[in-house]
């Protein structure tokens, strides 16, 4: 079990934060960039190639890996993109891009002074991070099964093994709700989840949880709690 | 305990090594000196509240508009013309979750931090703090009163968790004193807050 999954719910936090800036430090938008960019230069992507070095996969899910396997804590302590720069620092450096000495080196000699960034690049690796942004990477696929629930049936969340990655928030899981409605067509995953069930198309679902069911005697009323859920989270409610 | 303690050069040492690490890629040759400045210029001008503001106009005054953005969010979003046309990274399959005298809707990520990038832009600090993710989950009313906004409790709210590939947003209620406006003047008063219901919108001057 990692909190970071059943961060739903969860008791004791702070008073919500009101603040609104997407960045509250100026180096957040440069590791949002480059993440940005590693998405978008990602070679199973059907874009045309380019000149950049980058030739390892990297989507959402690597970098959710990177924040569902930290030390609980940590994860608390640190800042949104404190973990992004964490992760994808770390990536680099595994992948053999660079060295942690280079990148400790380099660290340390921007703190002393503040060295020009070196100026290069083709233009064909912006147009295609550009392109990437503008037309996405569309999941959806014709149904390889008919859908096995329909809108009004009774599912149960499943609870399947916990491993490095998943969609299934934590607070669901063994839960009893309601099909709201069947997405259209079916939807692949980013990477394949294993004994967590996604990845390959499938259908995939709006479900509606009653919060009582979920935290009972312990939430809010007139109150109704949607999630959407894959199809290799759900089970006919009556075969538990 | 360390693990509970920031060193004093936090910021300091977070920014050199940002810095460090983006030198370095363009370097060897992984992104360029441009990407990322053009990747947040794509998100000020193309990717951004503008457009969701757009779209919430466009329903209060059409109602077709707003049945098909019920209904078919990607065909109604297809037609405005945005540079991510029916697309569009992290918005490839949009909802549109419309606030009525008798609902109201918020958007969450429990997971994370799931937001329709081509409609909304990136989403503000407060939607990816642990605090908001877990409480508004369990304590939507509490959370929205901290928001500055009390829900009626006669008022059914729906919380919509974007757990799978769909990316949601909130299409708030017109306000009053805005008989007449253009859709350019109703769009100026929809802010991202309200496109996530945190807020409603206000009538013009309050």
């Amino acid at each position: 079990m990692k909190l970071q999954h059943y961060l739903g719910g969860l008791e004791g936090l702070d008073p919500i934060s009101l603040e609104t800036r997407v960045f509250v430090e100026a180096w957040e938008e440069r590791i949002f960039g480059i993440h940005t960019a590693m998405m978008a230069l990602s070679p199973q992507l059907d874009l045309e190639a380019t000149p950049s070095t980058f030739n390892t996969v990297w989507t959402w899910a690597d970098l959710r890996k990177g924040a569902e396997s930290m030390h609980p804590f940590d994860y608390f302590k640190f800042r949104y993109y404190e973990k992004w720069l964490g992760g994808i620092s770390g990536y680099f450096v595994s992948k053999g891009y660079i060295t942690q000495a280079e990148l400790d080196a380099r660290t340390k000699a921007f703190l002393s002074s503040p060295h020009a960034m070196p100026k290069r690049g083709d233009a064909e690796v912006d147009a295609r991070v550009q392109k990437y942004l503008l037309i996405g990477d569309d999941p959806k696929r014709d149904r390889p099964t008919p859908p096995r629930f329909a809108a009004g049936d009774t599912i149960r969340v499943a609870n399947p093994k916990s491993v490095d990655h998943t969609r299934l928030p934590g607070h669901l899981r063994n839960k009893v709700g309601a099909i709201d409605s069947v997405y259209p067509d079916a939807y692949t995953y980013l990477c394949d989840t294993g004994p967590d069930g996604i990845g390959k198309a499938m259908p995939v679902y709006c479900v509606k949880f009653d919060p009582e069911a979920l935290w009972p005697g312990n939430t809010e009323k007139n109150f109704t709690f949607y999630a959407d859920l894959f199809e290799a989270y759900l089970e006919p409610a009556a075969a538990s | 305990m360390e693990r509970f303690e920031y060193p004093n050069d936090r910021e300091a040492v977070n920014a050199a090594r940002a810095r460090a690490l983006e030198a370095l890629l363009i370097e060897k040759g992984v992104i360029t000196s441009d990407t990322v400045d053009k990747i947040m210029s794509i998100f000020a001008t193309e990717m951004g509240p503008f457009n969701g503001a757009k779209l919430v106009a466009r329903a209060w005054v059409d109602p077709a508009f707003k049945n098909l953005l019920a209904e078919d969010t990607m065909a109604a979003v297809e037609e405005m013309g945005f540079a991510t046309k029916g697309a569009g990274a992290e918005g490839e399959h949009m909802r549109a979750a419309i606030n009525t005298p008798g609902v109201h809707n918020l958007i969450i990520c429990t997971l994370c931090s799931c937001y329709p990038w081509p409609v909304l832009g990136l989403p503000p600090y407060w939607y990816k703090d642990p605090s908001f993710r877990a409480r508004a989950a369990r304590e939507p009313r509490k959370v929205l009163g901290e928001f500055g906004l009390n829900i009626d409790p006669g008022k059914e709210i729906k919380t919509w968790d974007s757990s799978a590939q769909i990316r949601w947003f909130v299409v708030p209620e017109r306000p009053a004193g805005t008989d007449g406006f253009s859709e350019e003047q109703l769009a100026a008063l929809v802010t991202p807050e309200a496109m996530m219901g945190v807020a409603i919108v206000k009538p013009p001057g309050i």
